[in-house]
C-alpha cells in the first residue's frame, strides 16, 4: 500500500513541475459592462465596437441609431459619455478607428462605410478611387490596419479591396470559390489578410502581397456557429467571434484551436449573438454582446 | 540415430494420412450418401407435401435454385431459427449469393435494398414477370411510392418515358447508384440526352437556339411530368412559359445576362427589391454576386416562389445548425409542444427571407405581442409575468419575452422548447435564491 502511496505522491509533484512548460493557458477574465449613457438611454442592440491603443472605445448603437463615445481607464468606464448622432448615421454595424482616431462605420441600412473626425464629425462617406472594373461594390465588413491602409469585403464583386489612407485603389484580392458567404476580413501585424467563411467557420489567409487566399484552417464547425468577425492581437492570435453559438474562439497564429471561452446566455460573463470584438494593447477585450444589449469588457489572462 | 530417422519417417506418414483424410476421404465419406438421403431429397421430395409449389414452378421465370430442385439452398430441412426454416435471416439470406447488388461506392441506394427486404420487389420463388419481380413495371415502384402515383395521375402531360419500356427503371437503377443521386442510371443532362438528340432542329428551336445542350435539364423540366407543356415545372418564370429568355438574357449564343444578381431581378420586380433595400437590415445573400438566385431559381421550381427547395432546405443551406436544432426537435417524440412553423420547417414565419428592420431579421418588432402572440396568447400565460415592464433578472437591458425562456427554432430534447433541459435549470436562472 505504502508503495503505491509514494508513485502516486510522486507523480503529483512531477506534474506539478511540469505544468508550467505545458503551454500558456489564456482566459478572458471578465471586468465589466457598458449598459447605457451618460443620461441612462440604455444601448440597445449593439453591433460594433473599436478601441484604441490607450483609453477611447467606441460603441456602435445599432438599434438607437448612434455611436458613443467611452473613455475606459483603470478598467472602469469614466464619466463624460459622447453621443454621436447623425442625418447620415442610420444603422452603424461594423466600427474601427484608424491611427489618427478617425472613426470609420459601416452603416448596414445605407451600405456605406462613414467616416467621421475623432470628434464625431461628419467626414464623408468612404468612395474609393481608380477601382478595377467592376466599380460597383457592396461592402459586408471592413478593416483599417495600423498604417491605415482599408480592407473592405465586397460581396458584390467578390474580392477583398485593399485602398491606401486616402481611399485610393491598391490592389485587390479574389474571394475564394466554392466557399462562403464570407463574413470579415482583418489584417494581423505581419500583413497577412484574414477572411471569414461565415458558415462554414473557416479561415483563409493571403500573406503580405499575396494575390490569392488559400485556407488557413478546416472548418471550424466543431467550436462555432455562424461566426460574424474575426480579429488578432499583436501576437498573431486570432479571435473568432461566434455569433450563433455565444462564445470566443482562440486560435493560434497557425490557425491551430487555443481556447473556447464564454458560452450563450443572458448574465454578465456570458454572450448572446456577439457581433464585434476588438482588444488592445493592454490585452483589454470589447464586445458588442447584440442579443444581451450591452458591451462587455474582459482581460486577456495568460 | 536410425532409430531417429524411422521415426521421423512414420511422423511424416501419420501426417500426410491425417492430411489426405480431410481433403481426399471426408467429403467423400460424409457425402449425400452418409445421410442415406433419398434422390431428391434436397428439392424433388420437398413438393410433394408442398404441391402449391408445382403451380410456381410453371411460371415464365423460377428462381435458379429451386429450377435444379435445391430447395436446401435457402432453406433447412428439420430446424432453423429463421422463419419458413430458412438458413439465415430475410434480410441476410439473398446476399449469401447477390453480394454484388450493392456497391461498395454509391451516392444513392434503395433503402428497401439496404435494409435487405428484397421481397418487397421479388417474389423468392418465382413469378411471370422478369427477375422474378412480383409485378411488372412501374406498377410495382408505385406500390410503394404512392404519393408519385397519386402526383402524376392528375398531371396534365407525363414523361413518356414513364409509360414506355421499362418504365422507372428507364432512368433509375433498382437498386443503387454508384455515380447518381436518386438511384439515377446517369446525371443529367447526359441521362436525358440518351432519347432526346441534342442536334435536332426542334431541339433547339425549342430552346430558342440558347446552348443548353450541357446545361443540367432539370432546373427547368421535372423529370416526370408537369401540367405546363414541354414538362416544365408548375412554378414557372413568366419569362420562361412566355418564351421571353431575351428578358434576361443576352441574345443566343450568349447565355450571359443582361444585368447582374438582384439588379437584373429588379428589373420586373422594382418594388419587392426595392422595399427589401429600403429596411435596416437587407439579408446578406440578396445582395452578394449570386443576389436573389442564393434561394430562388431563375427558370422554374417545384415549390413555390420558384424557391429552390423546401424553405428549410433553402435556409438550412447556410443556417444548417439552426435547422439541426429543428430537425432534433420534431424527431423528438416526447415533445408535443412543438411551435406550429417550427413542426412545418416554415421559418419565414417568423423572419423575413429579403430584410427586416428587425434584428435576426424578425419579420414583426414585438416579440410577445406580434410574432409569437400571433398564435399564442401570451398575456394569458400562466406561468410567469412577462411584457414590456417586466425586467430580466439577468440583464437589467433587457425585459421578459417569450425568447427569455424559450428558444423559438427548437431544442432538441427540452421540453416546451424551453431553453434549458428542466424547469429547476430554467428557472434559477433569476430566481438564485431557490437554487438547491
Amino acid at each position: 500500500m505504502k508503495i503505491f502511496r509514494l508513485i502516486a505522491l510522486t507523480l503529483i509533484l512531477v506534474l506539478f513541475f511540469l505544468a508550467p512548460f505545458s503551454g500558456a493557458a489564456i482566459k478572458l477574465k471578465y471586468i465589466t459592462s457598458i449598459y447605457s449613457d451618460d443620461k441612462g438611454i440604455a444601448l440597445e442592440q449593439p453591433e460594433g465596437v473599436a478601441c484604441d491603443e490607450n483609453i477611447l472605445l467606441i460603441v456602435a448603437d445599432t438599434g438607437n441609431g448612434r455611436l458613443l463615445q467611452y473613455t475606459f481607464r483603470d478598467e472602469a468606464i469614466e464619466l463624460g459619455t459622447i453621443e454621436i448622432k447623425l442625418d447620415q448615421l442610420l444603422y452603424p454595424v461594423k466600427t474601427e478607428i484608424n491611427s489618427r482616431g478617425e472613426i470609420y462605420t459601416l452603416d448596414r441600412r445605407q451600405r456605406r462605410i462613414i467616416r467621421l473626425t475623432p470628434e464625431g464629425t461628419f467626414i464623408g462617406d468612404l468612395r474609393p478611387t481608380g477601382l478595377p472594373s467592376p466599380v460597383s461594390y457592396v461592402p459586408r465588413s471592413f478593416h483599417i490596419d495600423e498604417n491605415d491602409y482599408i480592407y473592405i469585403l465586397d460581396i458584390l464583386s467578390e474580392r477583398v479591396l485593399i485602398l491606401n489612407p486616402e481611399g485610393k485603389y491598391v490592389r485587390q484580392i479574389k474571394l475564394p470559390e466554392k466557399y462562403g458567404p464570407f463574413s470579415d476580413v482583418t489584417v494581423d501585424f505581419k500583413g497577412t489578410v484574414l477572411l471569414l467563411d461565415g458558415v462554414d467557420g473557416m479561415i483563409f489567409s493571403a500573406s503580405n502581397g499575396s494575390e490569392r487566399f488559400t485556407p488557413l484552417t478546416e472548418s471550424l464547425k466543431k467550436y462555432v456557429r455562424f461566426p460574424s468577425s474575426l480579429t488578432t492581437d499583436d501576437r498573431g492570435r486570432i479571435y473568432l467571434v461566434d455569433r450563433n453559438g455565444g462564445s470566443i474562439i482562440i486560435l493560434g497564429q497557425d490557425g491551430s484551436f487555443l481556447e473556447r471561452q464564454f458560452d450563450m446566455g443572458w448574465k454578465e460573463g456570458r454572450l448572446n449573438y456577439p457581433a464585434q470584438m476588438c482588444i488592445n494593447k493592454k490585452g483589454e477585450i470589447f464586445v458588442a454582446d447584440t442579443r444581451n444589449s450591452r458591451v462587455q469588457i474582459f482581460k486577456l489572462v495568460e | 540415430m536410425n532409430i531417429q530417422r524411422i521415426n521421423l519417417g512414420y511422423r511424416a506418414l501419420f501426417s500426410l494420412c491425417f492430411i489426405g483424410y480431410f481433403i481426399l476421404v471426408a467429403p467423400v465419406a460424409y457425402s449425400a450418401d452418409t445421410f442415406k438421403l433419398k434422390p431428391g431429397a434436397r428439392g424433388a421430395t420437398c413438393l410433394k407435401c408442398h404441391e402449391n409449389f408445382k403451380e410456381i414452378l410453371k411460371r415464365g421465370y423460377v428462381h435458379p435454385l429451386i429450377k435444379k430442385g435445391e430447395c436446401t439452398g435457402c432453406h433447412v430441412p428439420h430446424t432453423s431459427s429463421h422463419k419458413s426454416l430458412l438458413i439465415a435471416d430475410t434480410t441476410k439470406l439473398c446476399y449469401n449469393c447477390h453480394q454484388n447488388v450493392l456497391p461498395a461506392k454509391r451516392l444513392s441506394a434503395h433503402d428497401a435494398v439496404v435494409e435487405g427486404n428484397c421481397t418487397t420487389c421479388h417474389a423468392s420463388h418465382g413469378s411471370d414477370n422478369r427477375f422474378i419481380l412480383t409485378k411488372s413495371g412501374s406498377e410495382l415502384c408505385f406500390d410503394c411510392h404512392k404519393d408519385m402515383s397519386t402526383e402524376l395521375s392528375k398531371l396534365r402531360f407525363r414523361h413518356r418515358s414513364l409509360d414506355q419500356g421499362k418504365g422507372c427503371l428507364n432512368c433509375h437503377n433498382p437498386h443503387a447508384s454508384a455515380t447518381s443521386n436518386f438511384l439515377l442510371k446517369r446525371d443529367a443532362p447526359s441521362l436525358c440526352t440518351k432519347c432526346h438528340q441534342i442536334e435536332k432542329l426542334t431541339f433547339k428551336r425549342t430552346h430558342m437556339d440558347y446552348p443548353v445542350a450541357d446545361k443540367n435539364c432539370i432546373s427547368c423540366h421535372n423529370p416526370h411530368g408537369s401540367n405546363n407543356r414541354g414538362i416544365i415545372f408548375d412554378v414557372a418564370h413568366a419569362a420562361v412559359t412566355e418564351r421571353k429568355c431575351r428578358e434576361c438574357h443576352e441574345g443566343p449564343p450568349s447565355l450571359r445576362t443582361k444585368l447582374r444578381a438582384t439588379e437584373l431581378c429588379r428589373k420586373c420586380h422594382q418594388r419587392t427589391v426595392d422595399l427589401a433595400l429600403e429596411k435596416n437590415r437587407v439579408h446578406w445573400p440578396l445582395l452578394d454576386d449570386v443576389g436573389c438566385l442564393n434561394c430562388h431559381g431563375p427558370h422554374a421550381s417545384k415549390e413555390q416562389k420558384l424557391l429552390k427547395g423546401s424553405v428549410v432546405n433553402v435556409c438550412g443551406k447556410c443556417h444548417a445548425d439552426t435547422v439541426q436544432l429543428q430537425e432534433w426537435s420534431i424527431n423528438n417524440k416526447d415533445n408535443e409542444a412543438l411551435c406550429e412553423p417550427v413542426k412545418k420547417g416554415n421559418c419565414i414565419t417568423c423572419h423575413s427571407a429579403h430584410a427586416s428592420n428587425n434584428v435576426l431579421l424578425f419579420t414583426q418588432e414585438s416579440v410577445n405581442d406580434n410574432l409569437c402572440g400571433r398564435c399564442h396568447e401570451w398575456e394569458s400565460h400562466s406561468t410567469h409575468p412577462i411584457g414590456e415592464k417586466v425586467v430580466d433578472q439577468r440583464n437589467k437591458n433587457l425585459t421578459l419575452d417569450c425568447l427569455s425562456c424559450h428558444k423559438a427554432c427548437g431544442t432538441g430534447n427540452n421540453k416546451a422548447m424551453l431553453t434549458f433541459g428542466t424547469t429547476y435549470e430554467l428557472c434559477i436562472q433569476c430566481h438564485v435564491e431557490r437554487r438547491r
